[in-house]
């Protein structure tokens, strides 16, 4: 058994990952601050996790004369091996950012006027504590209510901890990239909470429903190294990618093969797909028969006409899909995100199961235990957990609300009104970096550090198979008189009294991190022989992670089928907003460089010219040409559309590879604050989305809205690098004639 | 006798002026490859250019103007139409081209040729005609319209290793040639003659999360590189201007079906 | 020969004199006038982009020459004729010179150094444009000579110092004249500046065989410098740039824009300071004769162009062709077209010839033509290079424009004081024309 980070990390590397291994190893120093003592004119690196999506890839920052200098990936973490994707690199933008909150903030007047008076710690954290402390004596704890983004590992313990020595069960996430649905689908088919770790890697035959595994969903970076090595990566073998999707996206642009089925069936298509999988007779299960008369109505005719795809496309995918020796199936993206969600993606779960991917190589394998047994994602409420909350909030039943690493005044769609309900919240803490649109509605905001700047670690979801944890430690000195978030939340305990600081002993978050590891050092023996804690310390330190590759899931049981057959059925996608008034299908996207908008302060990311259109700075509703042009409208011509919820102003940009009848925009812009670079930029789509909600996890439905689009006659400019977006007969994608 | 010589001085002294760069051999040929196959234009080799290379912040009015500065760029180029559309993406960055276009447009020698098959460029030198920015085929050629500036304290990420550029000169990609110093000076400490594959790797091909590039020294026949550009995909864009480029691309595969 | 009769020795003296001699308040408002237009138009918007950047100007990594450039192409262009034609009609002995040479030189001269200004204004950092000298230096740096910029350093230092020894030297026994018929400051400066020319024979002799010599010296170097010129845009491989025509067709170009401007530039003369009587009908109809042969040589050269781009057959030509002929800047083409190819051919008839305001229009028609072509040559074919991606647009900010605007009253500055210090008409070459002296003169 090998530990990452035991012994020598270049081997253990080596051993592991094998040519991910490329950085000098000696530079790894493991310091919580950089020394007074650096030499000049040396670079080091220090290892630490990513924090600007919910994957945890592990990072390498390189730091010179106590600066930051560049984000690379950290080679001998299993999750990146050494990649990082455009936002990842971008976090020295988070770190430096002009914007940033550079001390403790008291609300000045009302809320709505966004002006702020500096405090200091001792006095915002006594107002803090003494309140929540006053309701922890009166008996009414739960009136004090947490919300974070996807906060995971030590912090997500920290918080737990603390919530519940206050006596509140009111801890909850909402991150509006969590897969809910998939997660409420893995848990009907495979009774797993965890997300599994799907072997891109290794699969020939990947179908992708409407899941952009390239750029936004799970784990960009790992699969796209796993991509990489499906294309090109073995001799004489390239994988296929299929992509289902209305709207092409970075994976949809990668793959063979792109089929723009109609919006809200993709789900549909999976089960006619598992149909004509079952017909050909390619699965011989025990099960069969049941699986027959589950999916005998969705015979490929039936599935054709719903879907718009042909019946011999239905045929030919369901055949080279049974026929690949590696096949796998994935959801996510606006699949995801109807109000048939979870049954669509359990009907892609079926597709797995049918062709026998499961536990496969290139198909779906469950992670063991992980290390630090939280289950991850459990505590994300979902819409209807974020309703409850507003809900709540307007009753006048919180009194105090702490927001960390969550926006939901911009993420949330308009109708929940959660701005107004915070209005009936008589303290709001805002633990934050930023003045996003939720934090400028706090009366006090706790100015925090960076990831970078902070101790931490992670258990990364989904898992690469085998137990990882990874570590972050502060790279650089704070920059300005803030504090890391556990740093507060232990802070607070202290203010508050009663048992917390008792239970909650830890100075900082630094001491609680390393006795959390401590405690799992001596829950696990095995590997671990001849090995005092210290020294597995200082390795998982040095190397930012620690791992045991050799540990796979215990007795992979296959999942009973029962509970599989019995969610398939799946009704196609509904949609709010009646078609004749709304002909057109809102598909708003999650953009490989803003995320879900939480990217858009960093002016890398906004001059980073979208991947799929090149645009910069703004955004815009994409139209097929031939719509556009029976509308007449041209790129530039500002749009006003309009759903049921809603309706926003935005130039068009006219896209080729989009269904018609379908307009789509990017999520990630329309911040009305969040800094100089995101305030007042483009539009949010989140306002036009109808609260619709899918039961079976609770999730919007956000890809589930009609609307009508509206030429407004005025223009504004779309900035963006392309010019002309077609080769004109030159050969620039390589010779013609060849097709090697 | 004395014209003789003189004369054969100034023979050789011209052949060697045909020569790309005046060399007889480069010390080292570093080319890249990419394999188009294998990108997916996420643009994450962009921001890493930006990240080493101190690549300004040019703001939204400048960016509608053009003037962005990009050393790496991805290209997009549609093919077909709905619903049998393609997309195909490549990276556009300086070729470093053996004959390159750009060198003999500037008159001040503040871009030429350096022993390692390199196109550097000077900037202490440059006094901005513009000209090799014209000349270059690739239009890889960025100019500093103006002189950027960093919101405070955003300059704090700026990479030591590299200059900040000041308003009216030339840049582009150097394939990250402070990199290619230091492993150098590294073989030099460690009593190296030469650098060893894999040892010098520019921000753009480490950060690929494909792996898409490949990078290093194709005078080795051993290195990675070397064997990555007798693919059978291999080709150079824009083949037919003759301007023998540094970097292979390796042809996008189609599905056999 | 003299439209108005033939005038005597010392009526040529005094009236080619006297608009050196007397200075009325006209000349000064004129003066004014165009000084300020060069200040506010040129220097104050150069000054404001030395300090914010190039970026002050309309280019970008589209097109990275601008208008710039294509008045710079322009004004040496305009620099044509001058100096080149003075050299071939003094070696062909044609008579009908003589009274134009000298302001033609003249605006040789100021032409190439408007168009030297148009350099520095384009450079990024023109405070070191002193480095496209070799000067030596401790570093041992020289500048590139593969580089067609440094041949173009090389060809207009040459031209613009050949020029100035040229109208230098044409103008010694006229500052003699000016000398002679002046007192106080003014006559010890020519005294320096006539060299001590005392009109006897020998220095006569030299003068003659010295002017031959340069002459023929100077004619090769006109067309060497536009050739050289038009290398800066060939030696790229830029489609619509890469022709081996161009070196041809911008001399041509060239002289046909430079002659067309001796036509304004006589006109204004003859306008403005009297000169009738030695800048006739003769000059204007031998003119009008050049200049439509050198239309006709254009146009055929413009022809050949679009021809050989057509039946080269490469895609990226064929593309540069369409744009230029349709595309967005397609109308400023065919003005260009109908200025200088078709308007020209109206000189076929006399009726045209022979008029001064017809020429004077014809004239300026060409030039605006000419001005356009170049600017056509800049803005059409970089922002449409080889890869489509890369494709955009070039269009001059209020900056350029301006700049271009300032730069004819920077001319006409130069000119103005041109008159007030150099004979504008060559005081003993017109004497040399008139008929055998009578004895009352
Ligand atoms: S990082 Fe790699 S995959 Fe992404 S755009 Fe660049 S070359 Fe392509
Ligand atoms: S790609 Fe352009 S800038 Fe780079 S060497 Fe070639 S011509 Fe020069
Ligand atoms: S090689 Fe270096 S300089 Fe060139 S594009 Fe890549 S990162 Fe930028």
């Amino acid at each position: 058994m090998q530990f990452i980070g035991a012994g020598s990390l270049g081997v253990a590397g080596g051993v592991l990952y094998g040519e991910s291994v490329q950085k000098d190893v000696e530079l790894l120093i493991p310091q919580v601050v950089p020394p007074e003592d650096y030499s000049p004119g040396v670079a080091s690196w220090y290892n630490t996790v990513c924090n600007q999506c919910s994957a945890g890839c592990g990072i390498s920052v390189r730091i010179r004369e106590g600066k930051a200098k560049k984000i690379e990936g950290n080679p001998v973490h299993p999750v990146s091996q050494g990649r990082l994707c455009a936002r990842g690199q971008a976090g020295l933008n988070v770190l430096y950012n002009p914007d940033r909150i550079r001390s403790p903030l008291q609300n000045a007047t009302s809320r709505e006027s966004g002006s702020f008076t500096e405090i200091s710690w001792d006095e915002a954290l006594t107002t803090i504590g003494s309140r929540i402390g006053r309701l922890r004596i009166e008996g009414n704890a739960s009136r004090v209510r947490l919300l974070t983004g996807s906060t995971r590992g030590g912090l997500d313990e920290l918080f737990a901890q603390f919530m519940s020595l206050l006596g509140s069960d009111h801890y909850q996430q909402y991150d509006f990239t969590d897969p809910g649905a998939l997660r409420a689908a893995n848990r009907i088919a495979f009774g797993m909470d965890q997300l599994p770790h799907y072997d891109i890697k290794h699969a020939d035959y990947l179908l992708s429903f409407g899941a952009d595994y390239l750029a936004t969903w799970l784990s960009p970076v790992h699969y796209s190294l796993a991509y990489g090595h499906l294309r090109q990566g073995r001799d004489g073998q390239r994988g296929r990618t299929v992509q289902i999707e209305p709207r092409m996206s970075l994976s949809g642009a990668a793959a063979d093969e792109w089929i723009a089925a109609r919006p809200g069936t993709e789900g549909l298509l999976a089960l006619g797909l598992a149909h004509e999988l079952l017909r050909a007779g390619s699965y011989t299960g025990s099960d069969r028969d049941e699986w027959a008369s589950a999916l005998q109505p969705y015979s490929p005719a039936m599935v054709a006409a719903e879907t718009d795809v042909s019946v011999d496309t239905i045929v030919r995918i369901a055949r080279e899909f049974a026929e690949s020796t590696a096949s796998l199936a994935i959801a996510g993206g606006a699949t995801a995100a109807g109000t048939n969600a979870v049954a669509s993606v359990v009907a892609v779960n079926a597709l797995n199961y049918l062709a026998g991917n499961l536990n496969q190589p290139g198909g779906i394998f469950f992670n063991p235990d992980p290390a630090f047994s939280a289950a991850a994602g459990s505590r994300q409420v979902g819409m209807q957990g974020m309703l409850d909350l507003a809900e709540a909030m307007e009753a006048g039943d919180v009194e105090v609300l702490i927001v960390h690493d969550s926006n939901p005044v911009h993420a949330l769609p308009e109708n929940v009104r959660f701005r107004q309900a915070m209005e009936n919240v008589p303290l709001v803490v805002a633990l934050s970096s930023f003045h996003d649109e939720t934090t400028d509605m706090a009366d006090l905001i706790l100015p925090t550090n960076t990831y970078l700047e902070s101790w931490g670690d992670d258990v990364p979801d989904p898992g690469v198979g085998f137990p990882v944890a990874s570590i972050s430690q502060p790279v650089v000195a704070p920059l300005y008189d803030t504090l890391p978030v556990g740093d507060i939340v232990l802070a607070l305990a202290r203010r508050i009294g009663g048992e917390l600081p008792i239970r909650m002993p830890w100075g900082t978050m630094e001491e609680f991190i390393k006795a959390r590891w401590r405690d799992e050092y001596d829950g696990r023996t095995a590997g671990l022989e001849g090995q005092d804690f210290d020294a597995f310390w200082q390795a998982s330190l040095e190397a930012g992670v620690w791992g045991q590759p050799g540990i796979v899931a215990g007795d992979p049981s296959m999942p009973s089928s029962a509970a599989m057959i019995a969610a398939l059925a799946n009704p196609v996608s509904e949609f709010a907003g009646d078609e004749s008034d709304y002909p057109f299908v809102l598909h708003p996207y999650l953009t490989a460089t803003f995320l879900d908008g939480r990217g858009a302060n960093l002016p890398w990311l906004q001059e980073l010219p979208d991947p799929m259109t090149s645009v910069v700075y703004g955004s815009w509703a994409e139209l097929n040409p031939a719509t556009a042009e029976d509308l007449g409208i041209r790129e530039g011509d500002v749009l006003e559309v309009e759903t049921p919820a809603g309706s926003v102003s935005v130039p068009a940009l006219i896209f080729p590879a989009l269904r018609p009848g379908v307009v789509a925009m990017p999520i990630g812009q329309g911040h009305t604050a969040y800094g100089r670079y995101a305030r007042n930029r483009g539009a949010n789509p989140m306002d036009l989305v109808s609260m619709q909600i899918d039961d079976r996890s609770g999730d919007l439905a956000w890809a589930a809205t009609r609307a009508r689009v509206r030429n407004t006659g005025e223009r504004l400019q779309i900035i963006k690098t392309d010019g002309v977006t077609r080769t004109l007969g030159r050969q620039i994608l390589g010779p013609k004639n060849d097709h090697a | 006798m004395k014209w003789g010589n003189d004369l054969s001085t100034f023979v050789e002294k011209f052949r060697q002026y045909l020569k790309p760069g005046y060399y007889d051999e480069f010390d080292y040929h570093w080319t890249m490859t990419i394999d188009l196959d294998r990108c997916t234009g996420c643009e994450a080799c962009v921001v890493a250019c930006q990240a080493e290379n101190n690549l300004p912040i040019v703001g939204e009015k400048r960016y509608a103007q053009n003037r962005e500065i990009k050393w790496i760029r991805i290209e997009r180029y549609w093919e077909g139409e709905y619903p049998d559309v393609k997309m195909g993406f490549i990276p556009m960055l300086c070729q470093h081209c053996d004959a390159a276009p750009c060198e003999i447009a500037c008159p001040v020698f503040a871009t030429y040729h350096n022993q390692d098959g390199l196109n550097t460029q000077i900037y202490n030198r440059c006094i901005g005609t513009r000209t090799c920015a014209v000349y270059c085929p690739y239009e890889v050629r960025y100019f500093n319209w103006f002189t950027y500036t960093w919101d405070e304290p955003l300059e704090q990420q700026l990479n030591p290793d590299v200059t900040v550029r000041e308003k009216g000169v030339m840049e582009k990609c150097t394939f990250c040639i402070q990199r290619i110093r230091l492993a150098k000076d590294n073989a030099k400490d460690d009593d190296r003659r030469r650098v060893r594959d894999g040892e010098v790797v520019p921000a753009c091909v480490q950060s690929c999360p494909t792996e898409a590039m490949a990078f290093g020294d194709s005078n080795d026949p051993e290195a990675k590189v070397s064997k990555m550009m007798k693919n059978p995909r291999g080709y150079t864009v824009l083949e037919e201007l003759n301007t023998t480029p540094s970097i292979v691309y390796l042809k996008k595969a189609h599905a056999e079906s | 020969m003299f439209d108005h009769g033939q005038p005597s020795y010392a009526e040529v003296n005094k009236d080619i004199l006297s608009v050196m001699l007397e200075t009325g308040p006209r000349y000064w408002m004129l003066l004014g006038t165009t000084m300020s237009v060069a200040v506010i138009f040129f220097f104050m918007p150069w000054f404001y982009q030395l300090i914010v950047g190039v970026g002050a100007a309309g280019m970008s990594r589209n097109a990275y020459w601008g208008t710039y450039l294509s008045n710079f192409i322009f004004w040496i262009g305009l620099s044509h004729s001058g100096t080149l034609l003075s050299a071939i009609l003094h070696i062909t002995n044609s008579p009908w010179r003589k009274s134009v040479y000298r302001s033609a030189e003249a605006m040789t001269l100021f032409s190439l150094m408007t168009a030297a200004l148009f350099v520095m204004v384009h450079l990024g950092r023109v405070w070191f444009v002193h480095w496209s000298f070799p000067i030596p230096n401790q570093m041992g740096l020289w500048p590139n000579f593969r580089s067609p910029l440094m041949f173009d350093v090389m060809a207009i230092t040459t031209y613009l110092t050949a020029s100035s020894i040229f109208i230098y030297m044409g103008s010694v026994p006229d500052f003699a004249a000016v000398r002679d018929a002046s007192t106080g400051t003014r006559r010890r400066l020519y005294t320096i500046f006539s060299f001590g020319w005392r009109g006897t024979a020998r220095e006569w002799h030299t003068l003659g065989w010295a002017y031959t010599f340069f002459a023929v010296f100077v004619i090769p170097l006109a067309v060497s410098v536009h050739s050289i010129v038009s290398w800066d845009f060939a030696l790229s491989i830029v489609p619509g740039l890469h022709h081996t025509i161009f070196a041809p067709y911008f001399v041509c170009g060239a002289i046909y824009s430079g002659t067309a401007g001796i036509v304004t530039v006589m006109y204004c003369l003859r306008k403005f300071l009297n000169f009738e009587r030695y800048i006739g009908q003769v000059h204007l109809d031998n003119l009008g004769k050049l200049l439509l042969a050198l239309s006709l040589i254009w146009s055929y050269i413009n022809m050949l162009e679009l021809f050989s781009s057509w039946y080269g057959g490469s895609s990226f030509e064929l593309e540069a062709l369409k744009f230029k002929l349709t595309g967005f800047y397609a109308p400023l083409y065919w003005e260009m077209i109908l200025f200088c190819a078709f308007v020209p051919l109206l000189m076929f008839f006399r009726k045209f010839r022979w008029s001064w305001n017809k020429m004077l229009l014809i004239s300026i028609l060409i030039n605006i033509g000419m001005l356009t072509e170049r600017f056509i040559i800049v803005a059409t074919s970089q922002p449409r290079k080889f890869l489509p991606n890369a494709f955009g647009f070039y269009f001059p900010s209020w900056i350029e424009i301006s700049i271009t605007i300032g730069s004819f009253a920077i001319f006409a500055t130069m000119f103005l004081i041109f008159i007030k210090w150099v004979p504008a008409i060559s005081i003993y070459e017109v004497k040399e024309t008139l008929k055998p002296l009578r004895r009352d003169a």
